[in-house]
């Protein structure tokens, strides 16, 4: 790609009078928007979240700087480990499956067999459009252990359901409330990607005697590295900033989802339920490296795969 | 919530909470009160201001507008800032960083945080003690802390027994005088009907669990100098308590279930638990929510430990207290005062649903002989006003008891879900509190 991007000159044109700095300012300008909004809305409040970190506030005896206290404590925190290894299990299972669900998805739909490709697309992108909070109160409506929808209509048929909210499927519930979500968002950034691979090679596959599989193994999939790398590396963060899908159902299994059942609900929990901003900034601050360490070591390991193809 | 951030830290979980969260269902309950007209403090309304009172309870707005019609110099601003739990975040973040109302509703749970953190100003500058003949002893007791008085009742719940007149009748029995009574019932009703059971305990309901504790005797929380915080969740009541309901449980006589949801309502409608150990604020919602059933309750009175003796609790109910840093404290004071005691007012949220927790209301004949559409037309009130008179005294909640009851769930919550032994949920919620006296920096007592 680099090659292409260098744009063609004229030789001698670097030499003309307008010389970098106009552009460079220009460039500047632009993105100065941009910078503004970065600063005030990220930048800000991280480092805000950082500077009360090193500090304890209690109900009796105020604000104390305690340096690193925070941090020592959080790295041995039972809870905030147990809820790290939960997020871990739920990224371990549920993104392979969303992923794998929504490459079929946008490899049906491009495959040109399908009859209404558009409504296909449109009907497993709609409930990326539903905010994540009503997703959640509509699917915990229908997990109800004794109205709900799915144990309404295991009943009918004479099938015994489980309890989808008991504590050894409530984490499979939220998994099936966030493919839901996202598989359609997944599937569009998959289906773009697709329609950049040049059709020559279709053609030349078709010629070779290639069905629609060989090619979607052959031609699309390996085409298709580059966004499924993102769409992991995006999934790897959501799995780890899991809040409002387990903190709506919470209402509905308090004795199995926990306050401190993911990283973000327990900094949350501590934060507004306890007036603990201070150990809960620090428990964001922890989460948000791991996150950072987990998703580069996939970005590199994945690059350097590429490499030595 | 996947991929929506690319954001690195957990910030977003501090800004996608709210919606989150006033979604959840805090069941938090209302009630009312009742007096005679407030003589003191009556100057403070001559001058023109303008008062933001934050409040959740319906009853409150027709009450306000009362309030500005024979006050024309003082403008109320009512705001709803969310009910219960939600308010109270967002009542401390604003005394931190401003934006604080001068008035504002507070559930008698939460009031010794507030006056901890001196965030709620004492009233007794202002009159207040005056005034205590006019409440019931158990409101009172739930704003008078510390030797200040940090509110003025609003509205109070006494504990009763809500049933089922249907189930009971069917069955031939009678709503039960005492819990051995209602242990032997429970398995009645189960063994008639096994979609059936005697009533359904919430796992997050830690206000619910604290009323049964008081109404058998047991006083839990201790705070002694402000700053030495005891918790004793072994005595003899929680050891009554839990033995109780731990085989309630494990022999499935009760069900375990989230209450204030969706699928719950629908169980309460149908008729699928037979009672519902609740405050007097009970009746209200019920009309609300689930008016088809209507005629098939009725009010007992609670459950008892001994027979033929009485001692009842208090589930729920608010005091309206003034906020510290109110540039006009005086006026606030007696917008209270007159909220919560005058016959205008205290009638009004009487009428709108609240429970009384003046003597004046309490006592009169329209509201004892008033016949409560939501219990099958039964004269309740007679029944809410004994409870009210036989509150056990000596209850104390911890400064910190919004925390307390948030880890509720983690802990006995967890303990009633699993079908283990309350009592270990117990020591396991006493284990999260006194942690968090120590992070706090209050000594921890030894009980």
């Amino acid at each position: 790609m680099s090659d292409l991007d260098t744009p063609l000159r004229p030789p001698g044109a670097r030499r003309g009078r307008r010389t970098s700095t106009s552009p460079r300012l220009f460039g500047l300008l632009m993105f100065s928007p941009f910078f503004a909004v970065f600063a005030f809305a990220i930048v800000a409040p991280v480092l805000y979240a950082v500077y009360l970190s090193l500090f304890q506030d209690r109900l009796i005896g105020g604000s104390v700087f305690v340096g690193l206290r925070n941090y020592g404590q959080a790295l041995e925190d039972p809870q905030l480990r147990a809820g790290l290894e939960r997020v871990g299990v739920f990224l371990l299972i549920q993104v392979p499956i969303m992923l794998g669900l929504a490459l079929l998805a946008a490899l049906a739909v491009d495959s040109g067999r399908l009859r209404w490709p558009a409504v296909f697309r449109i009907g497993l992108f709609i409930p990326y459009a539903v905010p994540a909070v009503v997703a959640a109160l509509m699917w915990g409506y229908m997990y109800g252990p004794q109205f709900g929808l799915i144990h309404q209509a295991g009943a009918k048929l004479g099938a015994q359901t489980p309890d989808l909210l008991s504590s050894s499927w409530a984490l499979a519930s939220i998994g099936n409330i966030t493919t839901w979500e996202f598989v359609g968002y997944n599937m569009l950034i998959l289906y773009a990607a697709l329609q950049t691979v040049p059709h020559e090679l279709y053609e030349a596959a078709a010629m070779d005697g290639a069905g629609e599989i060989r090619k979607a193994l052959s031609i699309k999939i390996p085409g298709l590295r580059r966004a499924l790398l993102l769409t992991t590396i995006f999934s790897i963060i959501g799995s780890f900033q899991l809040f409002n899908e387990p903190n709506v159902l919470q209402t509905l299994a308090p004795g199995v989802i926990s306050t401190s059942y993911t990283p973000n609900m327990y900094a949350y929990n501590l934060a507004f339920n306890g007036q603990q901003f201070t150990y809960a900034a620090s428990i964001a601050m922890i989460l948000g490296g791991v996150t950072a360490v987990v998703a580069y070591t996939v970005q590199l390991r994945a690059n350097r795969g590429e490499r030595t193809r | 919530m996947l991929f929506r951030s690319s954001r690195g830290t957990g910030r977003k979980a501090l800004a996608a909470v709210p919606a989150a969260l006033a979604l959840a269902l805090t069941a938090a309950c209302g009630s009312s009160s009742g007096g005679t007209p407030a003589a003191s403090s009556k100057d403070a309304l001559n001058a023109p201001v303008t008062l933001t009172f934050w409040s959740w309870a319906p009853a409150i707005a027709p009450t306000v507008k009362l309030f500005e019609q024979s006050h024309p110099d003082i403008k109320i601003n009512l705001v709803n800032a969310g009910q219960s739990a939600t308010e109270y975040t967002k009542l401390a973040t604003a005394m931190k960083g401003g934006g604080a109302p001068d008035v504002a509703q507070i559930e008698y749970y939460a009031l010794p945080q507030f006056v901890l953190s001196k965030q709620v100003a004492d009233l007794t500058p202002y009159g207040a003690a005056a005034l205590q003949p006019q409440y019931t002893k158990s409101a009172w007791a739930q704003v008078a802390i510390n030797g200040g008085i940090y509110g003025y009742p609003q509205d109070t719940g006494p504990l009763v027994m809500f049933y089922r007149t249907d189930v009971f009748k069917k069955l031939g029995l009678n709503p039960p005088a005492t819990w051995a009574e209602y242990q032997a019932d429970a398995a009645k009703i189960h063994q008639a009907d096994p979609t059936k059971y005697i009533g359904s305990i919430d796992p997050a309901d830690a206000g619910g669990m604290n009323s049964l504790l008081w109404q058998a005797g047991g006083t839990p929380f201790r705070t002694t100098n402000s700053t030495t915080v005891t918790t004793n969740l072994s005595d003899d009541a929680a050891n009554k308590v839990t033995t109780l309901w731990t085989s309630l449980i494990q022999q499935k006589q009760v069900n375990v279930t989230a209450g204030w949801t969706g699928d719950w309502w629908k169980a309460m409608g149908a008729g699928t638990y037979a009672t519902w150990i609740a405050g007097a604020w009970a009746p209200g919602v019920i009309a609300s929510t689930i008016p088809q059933s209507q005629a098939d309750w009725a009010a007992a009175p609670v459950p008892q430990w001994t027979a033929g003796t009485y001692v009842s609790a208090e589930n729920g109910g608010s005091s309206v207290a003034v906020m510290a840093n109110s540039p006009h404290k005086a006026a606030a004071a007696a917008f209270a005062q007159w909220l919560d005691t005058d016959p205008t007012a205290t009638q009004a949220l009487t009428a709108n649903g609240l429970f009384p927790a003046t003597t004046a209301v309490l006592n009169s004949d329209a509201f004892q002989n008033a016949s409560i559409a939501a219990l099958g037309g039964q004269q309740a009130n007679k029944v809410f006003a004994d409870s009210s008179a036989h509150v056990a005294a000596g209850w104390q909640y911890l400064p910190f008891q919004v925390y307390a009851n948030s880890v509720y769930g983690d802990t006995v919550g967890h303990a009633e879900t699993a079908g283990t032994s309350l009592l270990d949920g117990l020591a396991a919620w006493k284990k999260q509190i006194d942690a968090y006296a120590g992070q706090e920096g209050f000594k921890v007592g030894n009980s």
